[in-house]
């Protein structure tokens, strides 16, 4: 009996201690987090949503606490070592033009004609590349004279096993292929 | 990983669940990203988006999301002279839309399956295509009709001063 008190007590200590640092954890919430929860559950205006969602749903919590405290422990612990070790991962393989990707060489002029993008709606500047051409004008600025600018189109395989078409254009200087502005970026699985 | 919350989109009169981010395609060639925070598991991308295909094209309409440093984002965080409409030209690929009743939750991504996917492919933001992909017909009748999330974990919102 003396066993059964003790470990309800450890149960209790563990369940102030989490119930305190969840209420610490609090703080004013957006409007966006009300609307994530409505686009979640649209229905929990509800009144026995609200009594499961604040009543029973904390009750079973607070008796599952109290049974299975240990359990909480060995969560919690294992949650924060995995944490130290998520900022352990390596660097993903990066993408790069292949010599075998280029397609054509292009002057500055011809690829700005024909990136040039127009929308009945005028919801996109009359630049070219759009939306994209703040970043299209840091690319070319990072170009030297000698430098040729080519189309290129690859099938990039993913670290995770899928593959992507990638396309743009791609700075070649002297036969060494140089830095590329992605235009097209698509799931081929 | 948790099943994501969908994209928002207005198509020929309905609004519905879109399981594809073409915002994530301009962030990738454009190198620029707002930073934003996410506050739940299921939604680790940090905003929603809300589109709409009008005239054959896709467009973004809406963004709704927190930054890193507490504030709303909206469309004109990221396209400030473009607020209220942005031509997505710069997506291609193929959008999907599950309908009907779900036949498999799946607790990732948007690894789910219902009864029926609107594809619409798209073309330097045009669409050139809308198939039907049939997955088959649920025998439950309490499966849940159309998108949804069936849980996820909320973070405690980050102070300004970067405090948690």
């Amino acid at each position: 009996m003396n066993y059964l008190i003790g470990y309800i007590s450890l149960g209790v200590v563990v369940l102030t201690v989490v119930y305190v640092s969840h209420r610490l954890s609090q703080s004013p919430e957006s409007k966006f987090k009300d609307d994530l929860m409505s686009l979640i559950r649209p229905e929990s205006e509800n009144l026995s949503d609200k009594v499961i969602t604040y009543f029973i749903a904390p009750f079973l919590a607070a008796v599952l606490i109290l049974i299975a405290w240990p359990a909480v422990i060995f969560y919690k612990a294992r949650e924060m070592r995995f944490k130290n070790l998520e900022v352990q991962h390596e660097q993903p393989k990066e993408f790069a033009v292949l010599s075998s990707d280029l397609i054509q060489q292009l002057s500055l002029e011809e690829i700005e004609r024909k990136e040039r993008v127009e929308d009945p709606l005028n919801a996109v500047p009359d630049l070219p590349f759009g939306h994209l051409n703040k970043a299209w004008n840091i690319f070319i600025e990072g170009r030297e004279p000698e430098d040729e600018i080519w189309s290129f189109s690859a099938i990039w395989t993913h670290e995770w096993g899928w593959k992507e078409l990638r396309a743009g254009y791609v700075l070649v200087r002297a036969d060494s292929i140089g830095p590329y502005f992605l235009t097209a970026r698509q799931n081929l699985d | 990983m948790t099943a994501q919350i969908a994209e928002k989109l207005y198509y020929e009169g309905q609004k519905l669940s879109m399981c594809s981010e073409p915002l994530g395609n301009y962030f990738a060639f454009t190198g620029e990203n707002p930073g934003f925070e996410s506050n739940c598991t299921a939604l680790w991308r940090g905003y929603v988006g809300t589109w709409e295909i009008k005239g054959g094209r896709l467009y973004m309409i809406e963004l709704t999301g927190t930054l890193e440093d507490g504030s709303d984002a909206t469309l004109a965080t990221i396209f400030p002279n473009f607020p209220d409409r942005v031509f997505a030209h710069w997506y291609s690929g193929t959008i999907r839309i599950p309908q009907g009743k779900m036949l498999d939750y799946v607790h990732m991504g948007y690894g789910s399956t219902y009864e029926r996917d609107l594809l619409l492919t798209i073309e330097r933001g045009v669409v050139t295509e809308s198939t039907v992909r049939e997955n088959g017909i649920s025998e439950d009748a309490d499966a849940p009709d159309g998108y949804g999330v069936g849980a996820m974990t909320v973070f405690p919102r980050k102070e300004k001063d970067g405090n948690e």
